[in-house]
């Protein structure tokens, strides 16, 4: 008795937090820097800032097979090699599939990142805002439930986190698309400007330069980050830390506390509830070396395990008060899995410019904001809209294989840059339908003996008859803007191919109808917090990264605010 | 050692027996026999050789190293070995085997020793007629290449000799020009103060 009392009073912190990606990095940073001692666990292993980056400055003759994945290695990725971008310099940062198996009940990418850092690492960088537009849509359109709060909210954490993170990017003034704090803008090459200006002239619409979370200028409170130096090989951690990483921010601030014990290799399986106590007390923790069970406890508890990972957590934590899982006395959790629908749009050559090029690689393209049903451009089909990434650049040497040419009239022709070309692609929002879903599959167990996931999701009218305006659109503006054969694209995706799964524990205003509160509180258990894209109430077209991080530093503040006040025990 | 004892060798080593027209053919080759200058791990020795000349047709020593300066051949060996599935290994083995018989017919001995006017003509026999049946001289794919098993041979060999050449060190920073830390972009800069293309 005397020994377990000693031992939980060991694992005993002030807070936890689950996972290290993208939203619990910030988790992590603004509990401890507020003072609390916090347990960070990660599922997978830790991964230092530089340190460990193995091809961080490789160069492509010194990665082997022109960067393509061999036969062998190419089993362990069944799933996550359905992006096309497994390759040498960055397999590191793929789940195997083969040890985390789930069940397609319909076929869902699941793309994952089981590591220190988790899918920041190996994120787009794509930083937008959300607006009113987006957070009133639900009411207006009476889909879903309403948002539990709007713009105004969550504005001055979007404030916070851009100015801390470093994101580069144009303010336009474009009401539906908040400027933020901005670093000076990515440069368009001079096609891309061309096409900004037809845009503007023929159609009313803007294109901006896309706003990505890396530095064009020093961060005077982070002298640790350097500024992007156009490499584009972000996506095997970024020497200069440029590019906005846990690995490269928020983690070493939360470690530069000292309040902070990062605990890899440390799986969450279920949160404690404590029926005497009626509250959630701590986590169950599989050691994944030793295969060891451990109990964590704290007063308050952040999930961060990615939106399908939180959700499986709080399905699987089963007590005799929540017979279907924490936070599931609505029935709702687990429901209304949304992502974002993309590869369809068009590319079409561009005639002149041949006598200018540019310099350097960089990690970002071109946007065009939504513009489907706002004010006057309303449509039938559809609700709500999209908006387009792309870019403009000179063909490559890989050109060479189709031209007609070969030996040395071929070699000499590769020496100048090839023709330009232009595309843009959609990243349309996705509603939230009850019957996308994922529920606890028993039957199925992963290599450690958990249960896995059953994902059951699908695109449907909304989304398909918006996916059709997507292709057709990007067409139609190019061919508007003057570009030749112009040349359309809908590469079919399954849904979590966006790699922007969301949803399951949706935030709400009615514990009946939502599993979150306006502050990310699990409604059943409210020292539960549940900050990643697993809160979201609807998917926006937006990428949703920095939605996650303000909504996350909103939540840490209140948690940190109610815990003084003696709210949270 | 001499020539013979060295082939031989090699090929006990890899095991596989080259003897009898085979090895004449390599070793008394009417023109300067070429040689390899790397052990293939997937190609027989007669297999690698065509590999090799073929790929230095397609991308030759200029005033710039060519495609066996860079160590394409080995890359191609590299890539049938370990990235291609048996399905693709088979195909390409077919394709290769193809060419070398239309070779042996037309000029009478294997593509590897034919003369440089031949192999650039059997070369352009080929390129040219893949080319013409592919749809409108358009983009035929790159990084799908292969695994669909309609690319006919020539093509796919470009399309790997190309990968192989201009991601290697010679070809990215001799034939093309690269940077790895270019520094902030600069996105409309005038071509003549650039100079060529980048490789990456």
């Amino acid at each position: 008795m005397n020994l377990n009392i000693e031992a939980q009073k060991q694992n005993t912190y002030d807070a936890i937090v689950v996972g290290t990606g993208i939203s619990g990095g910030w988790a992590a940073k603004e509990l401890t820097e507020k003072g609390l001692k916090t347990l960070v666990l990660e599922r997978g292993r830790d991964v230092k800032h530089q340190v460990d980056y193995p091809t961080m400055t490789k160069d492509p003759w010194q990665l082997p097979h022109g960067n393509k994945l061999t036969e062998e290695e190419l089993k362990f990725y069944p799933v996550q090699s359905r992006t096309y971008w497994v390759n040498q310099a960055n397999k590191h940062w793929w789940v195997n599939d083969l040890e985390n198996p789930y069940t397609e009940v319909k076929p869902f990418d699941w793309i994952r990142g089981y590591h220190a850092g988790g899918r920041s690492l190996m994120w787009g960088k794509q930083t937008y805002r959300l607006s009113d537009l987006d957070f009133e849509s639900n009411a207006k359109d009476g889909v879903g439930i309403d948002w539990p709060i709007r713009y105004k909210d969550l504005a001055p954490w979007y404030d916070y986190v851009e100015s801390y993170i470093g994101v580069s990017g144009q303010a336009e003034g474009i009401p539906h698309l908040p400027d933020g704090k901005f670093l000076p803008p990515m440069e368009l090459n001079c096609v891309e400007e061309v096409f900004r200006d037809k845009l503007s002239e023929k159609f009313g619409r803007k294109l901006t330069i896309g706003r990505v979370a890396h530095l064009t200028a020093p961060l005077p409170h982070d002298p640790s980050r350097g500024v992007c130096q156009s490499r584009n090989m972000c996506d095997r951690g970024c020497p200069y830390g440029a590019y906005f990483s846990s690995n490269a921010s928020t983690l070493p601030a939360a470690m530069k506390t000292g309040n902070m014990t990062l605990r890899p290799h440390s799986i969450v399986h279920s949160v404690i509830y404590d029926e005497q106590k009626r509250k959630a007390i701590g986590v169950r923790v599989l050691d994944a070396n030793t295969k060891e069970e451990i109990e964590f406890f704290a007063k308050v508890i952040f999930l961060n395990a990615s939106a399908l990972g939180s959700t499986f957590v709080l399905l699987n934590s089963i007590s005799s008060s929540h017979p279907q899982g924490l936070g599931n006395n609505s029935g709702h959790l687990g429901h209304y899995l949304m992502d974002h629908q993309y590869r369809t749009g068009a590319e079409a050559d561009v005639e002149g410019f041949e006598d200018k090029y540019y310099i350097g690689r960089r990690p970002n393209g071109i946007y065009i904001p939504r513009f489907r049903n706002i004010g006057n451009d309303k449509r039938t089909d559809y609700i709500r809209g999209f908006g387009y990434q792309g870019g403009a650049s000179r063909e490559s040497w890989a050109r060479g294989v189709a031209e007609m040419s070969f030996g040395a009239d071929l070699k000499k022709s590769l020496e100048n840059p090839g023709p330009w070309k232009i595309g843009i692609t959609g990243f349309g929002e996705c509603l939230p339908y009850y019957e996308n879903k994922v529920t606890i599959n028993a039957d199925k167990k992963d290599i450690y003996g958990l249960p896995t996931l059953n994902i059951d999701a699908e695109w449907k009218e909304n989304e398909k008859a918006m996916r059709k305006d997507m292709k057709e659109s990007a067409a139609e503006m190019l061919e508007g803007a003057g570009f030749k054969n112009v040349r359309t694209y809908d590469v079919a995706d399954n849904m979590g191919l966006g790699i922007h799964e969301m949803g399951t524990a949706r935030m709400g205003k009615d514990q009946k109808t939502s599993v979150l509160n306006k502050w990310n509180q699990v409604h059943d258990a409210p020292n539960v917090f549940v900050t990643d894209g697993a809160c979201m109430t609807s998917s926006a077209c937006q990428n949703p990264s920095l939605t996650y991080m303000a909504l996350t530093a909103r939540a840490a503040d209140y948690a940190v605010s109610e815990l003084k006040k003696g709210n949270l025990k | 050692m001499n020539r013979r004892e060295a082939l031989q060798r090699t090929a006990l080593a890899l095991g596989y027996a080259v003897t009898g027209p085979a090895l004449i053919g390599m070793l008394n080759g009417c023109k300067a026999a070429p040689e390899l200058n790397y052990t293939p791990q997937f190609f027989t020795p007669e297999q690698a050789l065509l590999i090799a000349e073929l790929a230095e047709v397609l991308v030759p020593k200029t005033d710039t190293p060519g495609a066996k300066d860079a160590g394409v051949p080995a890359f191609i060996d590299g890539i049938l070995k370990e990235v291609y599935p048996q399905a693709d290994k088979d195909r390409f083995t077919k394709g290769l085997t193809d060419f070398d018989e239309e070779a042996k017919k037309t000029y009478g001995e294997p593509f590897a020793t034919c003369s440089t006017d031949e192999k650039i003509a059997l070369v352009k026999k080929h390129h040219e007629d893949a080319l013409s049946k592919s749809s409108g001289g358009g983009s035929v794919g790159w990084w799908r290449a292969g695994s669909d098993g309609g690319k006919p041979f020539i093509l796919e060999m470009k399309e790997l000799t190309l990968l192989g050449f201009f991601t290697s060190q010679a070809g990215a920073t001799q034939v093309l020009q690269y940077n790895q830390v270019p520094g902030p972009y600069k996105g409309c800069v005038p071509l003549a103060e650039v100079g060529k293309a980048w490789a990456t």
